[in-house]
């Protein structure tokens, strides 16, 4: 149980990971890709705001007196996943828009129909 | 066949990723550098909020890379769209009903007054730019739903952001040449802690943040709308 | 004394204003780059001497080295910025006359990001800032490929957009495993505490790292989409993509590689990495009948020969591999610029389409050819003292494999120059049907691809003009202690 306690973060983190990994090599519909690489990104988002937590942590805001440093989270990975998570969004949005000029000329979402490019 | 692959490949990453994760105890103490920062950052920035210190203080530069990965997409989708033809208006959509067209009169002024209030709060309360900025850009998105034919001022939002980022960097390059001489340095006084006026340049750059990502976000909907219609 | 974030927070700056200046006129939108890549190489050229002696540390924000964002100014860093710079300004040069239809400016805007991401990959000095500005150029290069609307061009920037966002979300596990391990992001404080770690996830860490990175690097199972893009995307973008992304992308190899990691003991696994991905890019270049096909391939085998050169690790080879760098990026992008206006006035990117061009557009075939010669090897052009280096940097070590191993190299050249004369060939020896009128490119991209050329024979015929950065960029890779001290103190 003790394991389960240690690790459930980091288990649900690259759960999801794994779940969007295998989503990205096994789907070809884009959409179905798209939806992928978002599971992935949040999945990557988790695992690093698990690393930062520190056991019973509070959030690291001052936001009355009195409130100890001791008992505060780690505010470098919050941070760095405020970044991801907008970069995030930036390559969801342009796939999205990609995903409806493919759509467009093609027809369909399927990638395997797309046979421009072929050596 | 390719899900074998994937299976295979998903087993290599995961034992690589547990066996290292043993290394890293979950709930662990804190790094150095965190505790540094939970320690100084009151003293450094003036901010009560500490993520907020780390986004735009201590490592604001990788935030003004993060608002060019954002801008970049907006650029990129406005490309990838644009090719496909001139701009069709979007007629013949249904009106929306008037519950939703009367509450977004009421509603749209109060969402952008608390997107306003996230992003000026950002270095005492959990929020800040981005989050300010998606909640402004979702006030947009009200009114795309209940009056269909509206589009937003392109050159509008064109100007805001372009002046809001140019803000961001001039901040930055007033910190090279006033004060201590560093890119993105503070160079305004840090003011009381808990008060609205305090943290030097964090404020600031949140509200440029703010109007920058409202901005984009809200043209980044305008885009994929009029592209779906 | 100038900061090197200049040649980051202008060209932002000045990009930021492209729409503005768009706003007023669409044409005056297309000179902003080439203001803000001039701005860069000058003063990248001016910087240079100083990062000779010592290298540039800033720290941004005014905090303490560990705790704020670090910018490492070295010979490398340098040497790589400016290149960057010239040949962004070059190619915007060619901008100016070769992109004139749809929305002109987004590109320039996005073209200018995608070179201040590749300038903030090389000068930075913390990790999780490398995938900030690593994640600039990428983005901005799946938008770029796909600017044309056609077709192939959407299914290529999808390809390379799935498989580009696939090795960043590898590439953040892997910092986040580096966060979690050593509690820190600056470069070279992760670089100092790697001596008492743990290996095991440490490996984990740097190949997850070398994957994420690897995709844009081209490295060989992951350059799936290179082709793709780099033949459906406009030819100005060709030029850069193939001249400065994927080599910006293989320096964060090396760099992550050499300093962070100093994985001495890997070096072996990527010098067959990178032969294999020589061998492969120039077979498969070998095959194509498509021009620019052809030229993206030749890129894989370009960048083979880099990886292959630097992971042998001593001084000359290192200083071989910056040079084939810098060699790459003058030919490699001439041909780009070259073919955009010839497969402009064919019509069609056969190869077979080309014959006759040599009467046709004589100064762009000329150009062309000088590239060709260049990338194969042969004096007096760049190609051949960069390329030689490489060859004696191996054979000096008097090394079974190693020398084995150059014959593969010079097999892989042999198959090079093949394909390239072929093509040269069809250019002036082959009459092309319907003779039409003499008419070459416009005067503007002649200008660009001569500025080229000339560079591509005063460095082939006085390579000592760039050998001394090169030697102290090697030193730089090399000697991680050095590193670790300039940026800790």
């Amino acid at each position: 149980m003790s394991f389960l306690h240690d690790y459930v973060y980091y288990i649900g983190a690259f759960g999801l990971v794994a779940i969007g990994l295998l989503i990205i090599l096994v789907k070809r519909n884009l959409i179905k890709l798209i939806i992928g690489l978002s599971i992935l990104d949040t999945g990557v988002n988790m695992f690093l705001i698990s690393v930062g937590y520190i056991n019973r942590g509070t959030a690291p805001i001052f936001s009355r007196p009195g409130l100890e440093p001791d008992g505060m989270v780690d505010p470098v990975p919050q941070a760095l996943v405020l970044t991801a998570i907008v970069i995030g969004v930036a390559i969801l949005a342009l796939a999205l828009a990609l995903a409806v000029r493919f759509y467009k000329s093609y027809g369909t979402l399927d990638l395997r129909k797309a046979k421009e490019l072929r050596w | 066949m390719r899900a074998t692959v994937g299976l295979i490949l998903l087993a290599v990453i995961g034992v690589g990723v547990g066996i290292s994760l043993l290394a890293i105890p979950f709930g662990a103490p804190k790094t150095e550098i965190g505790d540094y920062y939970i320690e100084n950052a009151r003293e450094d920035t003036g901010a009560t909020n500490v993520v907020t210190s780390v986004v735009v203080g201590y490592r604001a530069f990788d935030t003004l890379g993060e608002v060019t990965v954002l801008f970049v997409a907006a650029l990129g989708l406005g490309a990838v769209l644009a090719t496909a033809g001139g701009k069709r208006g979007r007629s013949g959509v249904e009106p929306a009903s008037l519950i939703l067209s009367a509450g977004n009169i009421f509603l749209f002024p109060l969402i952008l007054l608390f997107g306003a209030y996230i992003f000026t709060h950002g270095h005492l309360t959990p929020g800040g730019g981005f989050q300010g900025g998606a909640v402004i850009a979702s006030a947009f998105l009200l009114v795309y739903l209940s009056s269909p034919g509206k589009r937003i001022n392109e050159s509008g939002a064109t100007l805001t952001e372009s002046v809001s980022g140019l803000v961001f960097v001039a901040i930055g390059l007033l910190g090279l040449t006033y004060g201590t001489h560093y890119f993105l340095a503070n160079f305004l006084p840090k003011g009381t802690l808990n008060t609205l006026f305090s943290a030097g340049i964090i404020p600031v750059i949140y509200c440029a943040i703010g109007l920058k990502v409202g901005s984009e976000l809200a043209g980044v909907v305008d885009n994929l709308m009029e592209e779906t219609e | 004394m100038v900061s090197p974030v200049l040649l980051l927070a202008v060209p932002l700056g000045l990009a930021l204003c492209v729409p503005l200046v768009g706003k007023v006129s669409r044409r005056a939108a297309g000179f902003v780059p080439v203001i803000a890549t001039l701005l860069n190489l000058v003063l990248s050229i001016r910087l240079l001497p100083t990062v000779l002696e010592e290298p540039i540390v800033a720290n941004l924000g005014g905090f303490p080295p560990p705790f704020a964002i670090t910018l490492f100014a070295g010979p490398v860093g340098m040497l790589l910025s400016a290149l960057i710079a010239l040949a962004g300004l070059v190619v915007s040069l060619y901008a100016l006359s070769y992109i004139k239809t749809g929305p002109t400016v987004r590109y320039h805007t996005l073209y200018m990001l995608l070179l201040v991401g590749a300038t903030g990959v090389v000068l930075t000095g913390d990790v999780f800032n490398l995938f900030v500005f690593f994640e600039i150029l990428c983005i901005s290069s799946y938008a770029l490929v796909a600017y044309v609307g056609d077709r192939a061009g959407i299914e290529a920037s999808v390809k390379y957009l799935i498989q580009g966002a696939l090795g960043s979300a590898l590439l953040l596990i892997g910092i986040g495993l580096l966060y979690g391990l050593f509690g820190t992001l600056n470069m070279a404080d992760i670089a100092a505490r790697m001596g008492s770690a743990d290996p095991v996830p440490v490996f984990v860490a740097m190949a997850l790292i070398v994957v994420g990175l690897g995709v844009e690097a081209a490295i060989f199972p992951l350059n799936a989409w290179l082709p793709d893009a780099h033949s459906s995307a406009p030819s100005s973008i060709s030029a850069i993509l193939s001249g400065i992304a994927i080599q910006v992308g293989l320096y964060a190899v090396v760099r992550m590689v050499f300093t962070v990691f100093g994985a001495s003991s890997m070096l072996l696994f990527f010098v067959f990495m990178g032969l294999l991905t020589l061998l492969i890019g120039e077979l498969c270049a070998f095959a194509q009948s498509n021009i620019k096909r052809m030229l993206a391939y030749s890129s894989i085998g370009q960048i083979g020969l880099i990886i292959f050169a630097v992971a042998i690790a001593t001084t000359d080879s290192v200083t071989g591999g910056l040079f084939q760098m810098v060699s790459h990026t003058l030919g490699k992008a001439l041909l780009f610029l070259a073919v955009g206006y010839m497969v402009y006035r064919s019509g069609s990117m056969e190869i077979s389409s080309l014959e006759g061009m040599g009467r046709r557009m004589p100064l762009t075939s000329f150009a062309f050819t000088i590239g060709a010669f260049s990338l194969v090897g042969l004096p007096p052009f760049v190609g051949f003292p960069s390329k030689l280096l490489i060859v004696r940097s191996a054979l000096v070590g008097q090394e079974v494999l190693l020398q084995v191993l150059i014959g593969l190299v010079l097999l892989a050249t042999v198959v090079e120059g093949a394909y390239f004369f072929r093509v040269i060939q069809a250019v002036y020896f082959k009459k092309g049907e319907g003779q039409e009128a003499r008419q070459d490119a416009p005067p503007m991209a002649l200008f660009s691809m001569f500025v080229f050329v000339v560079l591509i024979v005063v460095i082939g015929v006085y390579p000592n003009l760039i050998t001394d950065v090169l030697e102290s960029g090697a030193s730089e890779l090399l000697e991680r202690a050095n590193y670790i001290g300039s940026v800790l103190g």
